[in-house]
Formats: structure tokens, sequence, C-alpha cells
């Protein structure tokens, strides 16, 4: 939405095509913040590092540079479109440590950030009369020698497919949790933009990288927040220690994610958990803090855990939250077919490298979102508009009615709880070589089973089967290319943690991986780090 | 535990079947399980038919909001087992005051057409480019109506809206708070103008549904509270609503009392007044036309006015703090 | 019960005028059952919700100001309307919440020389019967059981929500005045209206949905084999009654739902007559289904 509003601005004629209603978006579920250097005794230098610290030095510097160094204006901008934040004793906004940050610099709304932020992109979308064709999927990007001419969309509330013809495309489809069983992410999840890139010709980069997330309740996988932790929350092991002492001795629970992630994952591994959780314990906050800064957290852990937090520690277990990787993209959002521009979860920058730390997605798509809106208006204005090719819109139609006629194949759900399982056992916190090879046969086989699937429902309106067939067959390209990528890469950096190669090697792998689609086939190739201001050290919390 | 679920489900495509009708569903609900896992439970292993919108499944998407043995729940918030126990049913419908469009999806649009029509964005009072200090208690008088996640229980529950569909209705209402509360604002005058008008937000009954049924304590009602009372501080008082309240608030400082009578003719003016009295005599035949004459004051009347005033003086040094 | 039940007794604006059949019938009642209620000579009107429109700190002060009352006389209040027990109950939580809005608004009392601790608690007639009178209670005085009588409850929406405020009834499935009917030995129609809207709000101010309103509800009871409808509350009372011509003319459909205040069918079952409980008032006559 940011970019819509950018594009909107600059005068070009947008649309925005959403599965599901703009303020359904997930962003909306980001509880924690939103990070920039607003104060005096800060600096987009220290953010800067900080970030490039957290991404284990696989992030392209330039680009965190970017990201840092606009990041004040646009949480200004922010303000003035309206966006409402916690405020300090002096009426500014307010800033709250964060895990991986050496200084205060999370803005904040509550626990309600994304909310808030998300209600003000639909806001200003609105105010600029940008059209919304709500609840369209898109099926296929379509692009041909290497031009993006539009895309194809499936209107759900009738399955009617339908041509939207453009000079620009931007993908902001977020990310991918819903590969993993245990993941704070939405059901709606399923990084379609990242699979539609990959099968129109565009590279996914560092998908090996995926964050886990080390404060989720179990079971239904909802997220607490990293404020939690930032507001001074503990976690503690079976015994009451605070375990994190052990891991990071200087800044314990506000280590970064991976950290922490790895140590819970530890903990729980060598029989000091609970129920295969760890607690986080917030009492010692009080019902005061608690209630006015964490409130969605204590309604949340007593609506689905049962638990009070100002009575009783939380259990909490380690969950896929964010994709690190995605469509590769420049500095502005573009990627390698023209025309088609990425931001958001959905693109690989990269700004998050190895491991993203905390308040620095929003303010990714925030940073980004705008640039990439504002690239994609002026190539419109150069740009040609190339003629629709037909024969895509004949493609889908038909791909669509053999989906139809398919008679007594698999459940689509069978599959997916299979791919769930899958990722979740073979591709999760620890990683080696037997497991990611099992992890990839597993989704082999998946994959030759998908082309059987078939439907229960055989209505066009809202056939939520159909589109979880799409999503499905997303979720299987890109767990390919994560485990391809996670596979290849045989060294330890951020969140991707190799048993087999417990180090990080910046001798062979300061580098980025990049798949891409020849035929049936994923291929791998690599691109070096952009490194300027900050030389890779060994990364201590 | 097995717990059979009955939900009204509908298809208009579906040339044989269709008007609205109940199917039931047994469904093996395990302990903390909420309706939205069972519905999906359903999908999964039962009925991938049945169509419903979904989505962070953690209460703050605003997707899965339906309606529960007869009240508008998100559904991903509720938990079956404590629910069935308690009603000894589980009935699952669509949203109310929406039409159904398939099962338990209902047409969005009139209630994103509402939202649109309050405005929904910040025209910043002063244009330049640079963070606008807050105190903390300014952004607190915000604070609730920004909670809304535009789930659409409340319209779902508005009895105003059941019988009024042009009724602009609370979710929008709050919407329309969150700018017209909010000190950065520069437009609050003309938007409480536009809010005052027929549909508007004096048409709403008080009955209380929309913030009893708000997943989030939004507690529209209180927003539109302190929209009328802000209407009515900046002078907007041509109209039936701001009227009545004004000849209400008269009533009770001269004699302590409502006085019907009064009111009535206050809030409609001379003329419809003067049209009510057919009605009227039918009325006086029962003894039911109050006479204000008659009115008695309370005691103490002058404790009464005292308040009045001491309340506004309290109300403009509010005001002056605040400017400062 | 022990002691005996005292009240300090609020009636509100509308059984003072218009619904006086309801004022005299409660008094009567109360005599009947040996409830002391006591008049607060003092109290004002509490603003009907309208004056939270108006000021919202003149709204609690004029209603702290009603439950200092109470607190001298060492009473709690007992209304016989819904939306002053809403009202009510609304400022008396915020003041009993808030130590913050307590101070200010005695600030305010203080200038007329009173001041509320915060002791009091308001209830209305129906939560009486139901609660500290008790239904077995009640059963036991009655003298004529009103065992034709098939009769909607109309909870309406003051005497169910907020129900943080209120507290007596689950709004979702309330039960008292169910009960009581049972208690009288007539019997409970149910029907989904039952805990909705009956438009008296926007009585003067969107004058056809108020109409449409009422007539729903009314609609909604007959057609669930109401004979005639009850409702806790006199606001309620003039939509259903009073105004039943007007909400006929405006769906087109005859009606005629004689329509009780609670106080008058305790009244009925305790023996008393049409006449002690003023029912020529009524504009839809009950007439026909009295026995």
């Amino acid at each position: 939405m940011r970019a819509a509003i950018e594009a909107a601005r600059a005068g070009l004629n947008v649309a925005v095509v959403t599965k599901i209603y703009p303020v359904r978006s997930h962003s909306v579920a980001a509880q924690g913040g939103i990070n920039a250097a607003l104060k005096e005794t800060d600096s987009w230098e220290a953010h800067m590092f900080d970030t490039i610290k957290g991404s284990d030095y696989l992030g392209d510097q330039d680009a965190i540079e970017a990201l840092c160094k606009e990041a004040p204006s646009d949480i200004m901008e922010l303000e003035r479109m309206g966006a409402i934040f916690s405020r300090d004793a002096h009426g500014h906004i307010a800033q709250r440590p964060f895990g991986g940050a050496g200084y205060p610099r999370t803005c904040y709304l509550a626990d309600r950030t994304g909310h808030s932020l998300l209600h003000v992109m639909f806001e200003q979308l609105m105010k600029h009369g940008i059209y919304v064709y709500d609840e369209w999927h898109v099926v296929k990007l379509v692009a041909e020698d290497n031009i993006s001419k539009g895309v194809i969309a499936i209107e759900l509330s009738t399955g009617k497919l339908h041509r939207l013809h453009s000079k620009a495309t931007i993908i902001a489809t977020g990310g991918y949790g819903r590969v993993y069983k245990t993941t704070t992410n939405a059901l709606s999840s399923t990084g379609d933009g990242m699979a539609l890139a990959l099968n129109a010709g565009v590279d996914l980069m560092d998908m090996e990288f995926v964050q886990f997330h080390p404060t989720v309740l179990p079971r239904t996988g909802i997220l607490m927040t990293e404020g939690a932790r930032g507001e001074g929350g503990f976690l503690l092991n079976s015994k009451g220690e605070r375990f994190m002492e052990k891991y990071a001795p200087k800044v314990k629970e506000l280590a970064s994610r991976d950290v922490v992630s790895r140590a819970e994952q530890t903990e729980i591994e060598e029989g000091r958990g609970v129920n295969g959780c760890v607690l986080l314990d917030l009492r010692h906050l009080g019902a005061k803090k608690i209630n006015e800064r964490l409130s969605q957290i204590k309604d949340l852990a007593i609506n689905f855990s049962g638990v009070n937090p100002i009575e009783e520690p939380v259990p909490v277990k380690p969950g896929a939250h964010y994709s690190m990787g995605g469509i590769a993209t420049d500095n502005d959002g573009g990627t390698k077919v023209t025309g088609l521009f990425a931001a958001g979860e959905a693109a690989c920058v990269s700004v998050h490298g190895a491991n993203r730390l905390g308040g620095n997605s929003l303010l990714e798509t925030i940073v980004f979102g705008r640039r990439a809106g504002l690239k994609a208006a002026q190539f419109c204005k150069d740009a040609k508009l190339y003629p629709f090719p037909d024969r895509f819109l004949k493609d889908a139609s038909q791909e669509v009615a053999v989906i139809y006629e398919r008679e007594n194949g698999e459940s689509i759900f069978k599959i997916r709880n299979e791919m769930n399982d899958a990722m979740e056992a073979h591709c999760g916190i620890f990683r080696d070589r037997d497991r990611l090879t099992k992890g990839y046969d597993k989704i082999k086989e998946l994959k030759e089973r998908f082309k059987k699937v078939s439907l229960t429902d055989k209505n066009d309106n809202y056939n939520n089967e159909l589109l979880h067939i799409f999503e499905v067959g997303q979720m299987l390209d890109i767990s390919e290319a994560i485990l391809v990528g996670a596979i290849n890469r045989q060294e330890s950096r951020g969140s991707h943690y190799r048993r087999d190669f417990p180090k990080r090697d910046d001798e062979n792998w300061l580098k980025h991986t990049l798949i891409y689609k020849d035929g049936e086939e994923f291929k791998i190739r690599y691109r070096d780090v952009r490194v300027t201001k900050f030389k890779p050290e060994e990364r201590k919390y | 535990m097995k717990i059979k679920f009955n939900i009204r489900r509908f298809n208009p495509d579906d040339s044989k079947l269709n008007e609205p009708y109940f199917q039931a569903y047994d469904v093996e609900v395990t302990e903390g399980m909420t309706v939205l896992e069972a519905l999906l439970k359903i999908n999964e292993e039962q009925d991938p038919t049945l169509a419903f919108r979904k989505s962070c499944r953690s209460a703050i998407c605003g997707s899965c909001a339906m309606k529960v043995n007869g009240f508008s729940k998100l559904t991903c918030s509720l938990q079956v087992i404590p629910e069935y126990k308690k009603k000894g049913r589980m009935v699952i419908e669509p949203l109310a005051n929406h039409k159904q469009v398939k099962d338990l999806v209902v047409d969005l649009n009139p209630f994103w057409k509402k939202i649109e029509k309050v405005t929904p964005y910040l025209t910043p009072m002063d244009k330049e480019h640079e963070e606008r200090s807050v105190s903390e208690e300014d952004e607190k008088t915000i604070d609730q109506s920004q909670r809304c996640i535009m789930c659409g229980c409340c319209n779902s529950e508005c009895n105003a809206l059941e019988i009024d569909s042009k009724f602009i209705a609370p979710a929008a209402l709050a919407k329309a708070w969150r700018f017209v509360g909010d000190v950065r604002e520069g437009d609050k005058k003309k938007r409480l103008e536009r809010l005052s008008e027929e549909h508007g937000m004096w048409d709403c009954v008080r009955c209380i549904h929309c913030t009893q049924y708000c997943p989030k304590d939004v507690a529209p009602l209180k927003q539109i509270e302190m929209l009328r009372s802000s209407a009515m501080k900046a002078g907007i008082l041509d109209n039936p609503g701001a009227k009545h309240v004004e000849a209400m608030a008269d009533s009770v400082r001269r004699v302590g009392r409502l006085d019907e009578a009064a009111m009535t003719f206050k809030t409609l003016g001379f003329l419809r007044s003067i049209g009510m009295i057919p009605f009227g005599l039918k009325m006086e035949l029962h003894g039911k036309m109050p006479l204000p004459i008659l009115f008695p004051k309370i005691e103490k009347i002058e404790e009464v006015k005292k308040i009045y005033e001491e309340a506004a003086k309290q109300g403009t040094e509010q005001e002056k703090k605040k400017e400062e | 019960m022990a002691d005996k039940l005292r009240y300090a007794y609020y009636p509100g604006c509308a059984s003072q005028e218009i619904t006086k059949e309801a004022n005299v019938t409660t008094r009567l009642v109360a005599r009947k059952l040996g409830i002391e209620l006591h008049d607060m000579p003092k109290a004002s009107c509490c603003g009907a919700g309208l004056l939270t429109d108006y000021d919202y700190q003149l709204y609690i002060a004029i209603n702290a100001r009603i439950f200092a009352e109470a607190e001298q006389m060492g009473m709690d209040i007992m209304t016989i309307c819904s939306t002053c027990l809403m009202v009510m109950r609304t400022a008396n939580y915020n003041l009993k919440t808030s130590p913050e809005l307590l101070a200010k608004t005695n600030e305010i009392l203080a200038t007329v020389g009173l001041h509320y601790r915060g002791t009091v608690e308001v209830k209305q007639l129906l939560w009486v019967l139901a609660g500290e009178y008790g239904l077995n209670n009640l059963k036991k005085k009655v003298v004529k059981p009103l065992d034709w009588m098939k009769i909607a409850p109309f909870y309406g929406c003051h005497s169910l929500r907020p129900s943080n405020a209120l507290g007596f009834d689950d709004p979702e499935m309330p039960q008292s005045l169910d009960k009581v009917i049972e208690a009288l030995g007539a019997q409970p129609v149910d029907y989904s209206g039952k805990t909705k809207c009956c438009g008296f709000q926007v009585d003067l101010v969107a004058v056809e949905t108020a109409e449409v309103m009422t007539a729903t509800r009314l609609l909604d009871g007959k057609k669930h084999g109401a004979n005639c409808f009850v409702t806790p509350c006199p606001f309620c009372h003039i939509n259903l009654d009073n105004y039943q011509n007007l909400a006929e003319k405006q769906v087109e459909k005859k009606i005629e739902m004689p329509v009780f205040h609670l106080s008058q069918l305790v009244g009925l079952a305790l023996g008393l007559t049409p006449q002690d409980i003023g029912l020529s008032r009524h504009l839809v006559s009950p007439s026909r289904i009295l026995r």
C-alpha cells in the first residue's frame, strides 16, 4: 500500500489487487514497533551497524544505509499522515529497546504498531482514491521477453479470471510462514508473490534464511511480541533459570532473534523445557505496565493459552516468523524483469541478510515500499504499454479447468499438512545435510502428488478449496527453494544453522544465494554481498 | 468431545438449493480449540465447500467475525467448549445487517462505503513537515477508537442499522472520532457538521450492542457520545438530535427533571409539535399528556444549578490547559 | 429474608408523569411484598443518557449528587426504569473504578456541600425481585396465578448492556424476567427481539426508525405466540404501548398487543385490581386478555 500511495502521488493510475481486504494484511499483526534513529544521541550509522551485525554481515550495506538514513523522515511522514504513536513525557514519539539494537530506537503504539500503521496506509489509500480489487487472487504474473505486462487474477466472489494490464507491477504479498506448521503468520501468508515471480523468471534470493521468533504460543503459533522482552520480560527454563545469561551474557533476552531461538531450542532439547516450551515471565513488570503497554499480549495469552501473564509465566517456543529471503531486487525494488518490482517481506533487497532485527520489517515496508512506488512511477512515465498476450489468459483458464475436471484425486489439505510437517522436522532451527535431504525428497514427492489433487468443491463463487490449491502449489515451490538454498549453504550464519557446519565461513559464503527456475528444475547461483562501511567481524551479544 | 455445529449455509449459485438452510456437522473438539479452528477442521476433514473468511487467527485482522449462538463474535478468539457449555448449542451464522453472499461470507461493501463517508484520513491542521508533539493524554483520547479492526461486529449488532440501512453506524462513527478527537486534525468542525446530518450520529438509538460486542473494546457508543458533545460544544445545534439534548439539559437545569412536553416542543419545533396534536389528544384521554405547568421542581434545585456551573467551569479550565 | 428490604426509591422522570401508573403500582406492590421504599425528594433526573452527550463531567456529577443523597440515607437505590438503571450504574461504575474521576467529581459536589464516598449500589425492581427478594418468596405471595398468559419478556437494552457496568443478567441469555413471569404462574415466550431496542432514544430524532423498530419488536413477540408484553422500563413501555398505533401506521399492520409494566404484572398476580394498577391509562387496552 505504501508503494501504491507513492505511485498515486506521482500521478499514476494505480490499483491494488489483494486476495483479502487491505486491512486484513498480516502487517496488521506486527506488534512491537518500527525502528528509526530519531534522537540526537542516536545515529543512522549506529542503526546501520546494528542491522548489519544482526544480519550476520549478509545484508547489503548500501541498501541498509538507505534503510537507516531514510527511516527518520519516513517516520515523520507517517506521523503527518496521521499515524498514532505512543508518546514520551514531552509529547515526542516514544522509543523502546529491542533485541539486537544498541539504542532504544523502536517507535511503537503499545503492542499494536503494525495495526496502527496498516490502518494509516489504508486511510491514505482511500484519500488518494486508489482502486482496490478486493478478494482477487493473482494466479499468474504475465511477462514475455523479460518485460512485465500485468497479471491474471481470479475474482474469488465469482471464480472468474481477469486480465489486469499494466505498465508496471509491484509485488507486495508478504511472507510464506504458512510453509511451516508452527508459525506466527496469518493463514493467508502463503508467499504467493515469491512463487509467482519465480515462475515468471525472477530470482529468489537467500531463501534458506527463515526467522524463527523466540516467543510464540504453542499449538496456535500466535506471536508474543519482542516488546514483551523490550519492556523487561524474562525467559526462564524449567529450573527457573534466566538461561539467556548463559548464551548472551551482556544483553540476555534482548539478543537477536536467531540467538534467542537457538538458545530456547537447546534448552528444550536438553530437557530443561516445560512441555516443549520455555517460560516468558512478565509478572515482575506489574499489572499497570502490562495493561498499558502489552494489553494485546495479555488478551492473546488469556484467549489462546488460558494464561494471564500478570499472574503466571506464559509458555512459549520458537516459531517460523519471517522470510529474510524473497524476490531479488535492487535498492528501488526493481527485478530482473522490466516493469516488475517487489517490496516488503516478499522482496529481498537485502537489508536483513541472514537475520532480521525486530522493528526493521515495518520499516522496510515503508522505506522500500515508497522507493519501489516512486521508481515504478518514474518507469511508467517513459515506458510504453505493451499489448497483453492473449495466450496467458487462455492457459490460465485451461489450468483451472483441468483442476475442476480432475476426479478422485488427493485432498489438498493432506498435502499441505505433510508439507508443514516436513518443513518443520527437516528445515527448522537446527539443520544438517541429512535432515535437509530428507525434507527435499519429501517436497519432491509432494510436488508429484500435487499434480493429482482434485476439488470436492466444484462451485465457482468463494471456492476456498481452489484458492488453497493455488496457495499450496506456490508454497511447494517456495519449500523447494528454501531447501535447495539450505542444502547448498555449507556454513552457519544468522538464522541458518547447520549442525554439520556450525561456523560462519566468510571466505566461502559471504554471498547471496540466487535461485531460479530452468524448466521444472531449480538452479542456483551466487552473488557477492555489497560491503561498504563495516567489515565482517565475529557476532557476539 | 464431539460437538454438533449448526451452520447457516447459502449458495446463490446452487439452482436446487438457493435458499439459506442449516447444515449440521459433528466436530471432535479439543480443549482450547477456537470456533475458527473448528470451522477449518470442518473444511479439511468433512466439507471443503463451506465458505468463510479468515486470516490472522489472532484477533487483529478482523476477517472472521460471525454470529455465534445469535451474537457477533470474532470466531478466532472464541473457544468452543466454554461457549458450548454455556449455551448448550453451537449455531454459526453470517453477520447480520449485511447480505449473505455465500455461507458465512457477507457482502461488506456497504461497510467500507460507510467508512469512506467519514473522510477516514487525517487532514492536518498545519502543513509543515515536522513532528507535531502530542501529549500522552491527547493520545489517550483517541487510543480506544483507533483499536478498531473493522471486523463488522458492531454494525452487525447495531439496532439502528437493522431498521435504517442508510444509518452511518458505529464502526464509521468510531473511526470519525479517531480524527475529530485527534489534536493534529484541522477540519474538526466540518466533520462534526457532516456527522450531524440525517442518518448521522444522532440517529444512534443507544442500544449499546456495539460496545457490548466489540471484540477490541473500542466502545463505539462512547466515541459517539464524544462526537455528540464535541458537536454541541462547537455550536452545531441546528438539528433534532442536538436540540433534543439541549432541551433535556435545559429541563434538568430548570426543574431537575425531564420535561417531556417542553422537550417535544423544542426538539421538533412549533409546527411539528402542532402536527402531533391529534395524537396528543389521544394521549390526553388516557391522562398521558404531560403538562409542563404542573411539573414540580425537585428539592434543592439550586444545587443542580450550581453543579452545572461548576462542571462548565472545570471544562473551560481543561480547555485552557490544553491550549497552553 | 433475614432483614427487611429497604431502598432509596428512584422512580425516574417518566414514571412521575407519563407512566405514573408504574410508580403507583410499584408502591402498592412493594407494600404487599413488605419492601420499604423511601422517597428521595432531592433527586434530580439522571440525564437519561442525553446528558452524556451534553457534557460528560456534568452527567457524572449530577448522578453523584443522587448517589450522595442515597448514601446519606444509608440505602441502595431502587429504580423502576432501565434507562435510569443503565445511566446511574454506568456513572457509578466509572466513579468506583476511577479514583481520579471520583476526586474530580467530589470537587464539584463540594461546592454544594456534598460528598460521595462510592458506597451505593443501584438496582431496579426486576433485579430486586429476581435477586434479593427471591423468586420463591415472590411465588409464595401469588394469589392469582397468571396461568393463562403467554408473555413476551421485553428486556430492552438498558437492563442488560453494557454488562461490565450492569452485570445482573447475561446479556446473551437473560433469565430474570422470564423467571419472574414463571414465578407469577405465566408462560414466558422466547423470541430474538427480547434483548433489542424499542427505539425510544430516537423517537423525536429519527421518527421512522423508532416506529419501525417498535413495530418489529412487537410483531416478533406476536409471531412467537405472545398475547402480551411485559417490560421493566417505562421508556420501552411508552414506545411499545403509547406509540403502538403510530408504529402500526408506519408498517401498515395491525398489532394490538397489550404491554404491561413489570410492576403491573406482579400486582395482578398479588391480587391488585386493574383499577389499582392504572390499566385504563394504557393506549392499547389489556382488558381483553384479563380474567
